[in-house]
């Protein structure tokens, strides 16, 4: 067989065309959707396939229609808060009790954290309804504690953070110690700027997590004005809605946004984030 | 005195502690206690024994969404999985910018959440105008209506599922593969193994636990699918799982029988019931795996 020039054999092609093609597969459905938005009305109608955007003033009006005219920017709010006070909770409970667990014995310690971690094989489905339940006793539905409270006691956070905790040096807690640091200080000055890049990929994970949670929010949040933008978006796409194509698509890319920006920014401590919790499961 | 010396680890532990008493082991154990009750959320549960538990088993919808999850996972996790593999293989093969950018590409579709992944789906499965009915008009074929049709409804499901997963499963694989010792490829090109070989033979058996880990926790998460089926066959608590119920699935039917049909025992029973289920596939992968080692 003869030697093609300098290396560039029929398998580097074909791997190339391969790993193009899979691009192409993964990325067009994203691509389609900003494409369908940024074009004028009317021109979506049918839905041929979009290979770029043609008007990009049409899919800022589309946007503005969609802020202005529907309920969508306070799902929008409510998505954000939802996130945001989740992730605040998930770090300030995990890490506090990741600290102990990691760095400290205590009567108990082992049995308390056995039990937390066994919870992590107990699958979602046979937790919700009762926890929908009680969540309803306690009068929480439609109401922002009633979204956030529940998912706050995080197992899978708090496996990640003792990961991280039981790598810091003991000499460190002493050492602060001796120096006269509080328990709660050596906590808050010593182990919390250790682990930061720990906290911030959970941080991380946690946002994704929550604004992408479908089926908590169906349940809790049954009123129009606690709504997160899931459910704004499920309505948009209902067989019921009287929405234009590129109407819906509007109300999806906006949906998908805050997630896209934060891989994009983000995308080391997001992909080793992952890797981490498969390695180390 | 030893309970005030250890006073300050259990406050730090308190809020954590607490909430998951409250809101993970409290809701277990009462739903536990609903799934022996007959309870319509208003009127004092009625103690019924195992009815909740026969009635389930009893009925169509239970052997149509088992039915139909049998299917489905026999399906997609394996190939999820394959697929996934594959683009690690691929993404490893490259070097630089370049292993970044594929990375990143066949990643995009995991950072979406699923509810869009599902209704973006939806779009391009439209009969006539949608997108992938378009790319078959051109080869000359018919308008199928992927989400309507009882043949193809799973299908559409499941390539929904490998677009959004795969990426997901590449990552884990990929941080596999970057530990496996070169030395071990190299040791094979010497004993004269191909590139095809040296997979088998190398990067497979190294990869087993990662694997492992990988094929458990994507077969548990594919019992519980909730998301997709619903948002695909656009369900509401009144009517889901589409057309004929070719895409029920056990979560789905959970929870039409506790927020549509009003029966939180049955609903609760239900998902003891699957729970059950996962927890004996996920031992029996655990035997089937320490047996392949013993061996």
């Amino acid at each position: 067989m003869n030697a093609v020039t300098a290396g560039v054999t029929p398998w580097t092609v074909a791997k190339w065309m391969l790993a193009l093609a899979i691009a192409v597969v993964a990325l067009f459905p994203i691509w389609w959707m900003i494409n369908v938005v940024f074009a004028l009305p009317g021109e979506p109608v049918s839905l041929n396939p979009r290979l770029w955007p043609t008007s990009l003033s049409a899919g800022f009006d589309k946007i503005h229609m969609i802020f202005a005219e529907t309920g969508y920017l306070r799902a929008y709010a409510i998505s954000l808060l939802y996130a945001v006070l989740t992730i605040a909770g998930v770090l300030l409970f995990g890490s506090l009790a990741a600290f102990e667990f990691s760095l400290f014995d205590f009567p108990g310690r082992k049995a308390l954290f056995a039990v937390v971690m066994l919870s992590l094989m107990v699958p979602t489905a046979v937790t919700v309804i009762p926890t929908y339940l009680l969540t309803a006793r306690i009068g929480w539905l439609n109401s922002m504690q009633g979204l956030v409270v529940p998912g706050l006691a995080s197992a899978f956070g708090l496996f990640m953070l003792v990961q991280f905790m039981r790598a810091i040096p003991k000499d460190m807690i002493e050492a602060a110690r001796l120096d006269g640091a509080s328990h709660f200080q050596i906590y808050w000055h010593v182990a919390l700027p250790l682990c930061r890049n720990a906290m911030v990929t959970l941080a991380i994970l946690t946002f994704m997590q929550t604004w992408g949670n479908y089926m908590w929010p169906l349940i809790v949040a049954t009123k129009p004005e606690m709504y997160t933008v899931g459910q704004v978006v499920g309505l948009f796409n209902s067989p019921l809605s009287h929405h234009t194509v590129d109407t819906v698509m509007t109300a999806n890319l906006l949906a998908a946004i805050p997630p896209l920006l934060f891989f994009l920014i983000f995308q080391r401590k997001i992909v080793e984030g992952i890797a981490m919790s498969g390695s180390k499961g | 005195m030893s309970l005030r010396r250890h006073l300050p680890h259990y406050l730090m532990i308190a809020p954590f502690m607490i909430l998951f008493a409250v809101f993970f082991l409290y809701p277990i154990l009462s739903g536990f206690y609903y799934s022996f009750h007959d309870w319509n959320g208003a009127k004092p549960p009625e103690f019924v024994g195992l009815q909740n538990y026969e009635k389930i088993l009893a009925s169509r919808d239970f052997s149509r969404a088992m039915g139909n999850l049998l299917i489905y996972i026999a399906i997609t996790v394996p190939l999820g999985i394959l697929v996934a593999l594959g683009l690690a293989l691929l993404v490893d093969s490259f070097t630089g910018r370049w292993a970044n950018f594929f990375r990143n590409a066949y990643f995009m579709p995991v950072v979406l959440p699923a509810f869009l992944a599902a209704t973006i789906w939806r779009w391009i499965y439209a009969p006539n105008l949608g997108l992938l009915n378009v790319i078959l008009g051109w080869f000359g074929a018919g308008s199928v209506n992927f989400l309507n049709d009882t043949g193809t409804m799973m299908y559409a499901l499941i390539a929904v599922d490998v677009w959004v997963s795969a990426g997901f499963n590449m990552v884990i694989l990929l941080a596999g593969l970057k530990n496996i010792p070169t030395e071990l490829y190299e040791a094979a090109r010497l004993d004269g193994a191909n590139k095809w070989q040296q997979i088998v033979h190398v990067t497979v058996p190294m990869l087993a636990p990662v694997l492992f880990f990988v094929f458990t926790y994507g077969l548990i998460s594919a019992m519980q699918v909730f998301d997709k089926p619903w948002l695909l066959t656009g369900s509401s608590f009144t009517s889901y799982g589409g057309r004929r119920n070719a895409l029920l699935f056990p979560v789905m039917d959970m929870m039409g029988r506790a927020f549509g049909g009003v029966k939180f025992g049955e609903a609760a029973a239900y998902g003891f019931l699957l729970t059950l289920a996962i927890i004996a596939i996920t031992a029996a992968m655990f035997l089937l795996r320490s047996w392949r080692e013993r061996r």
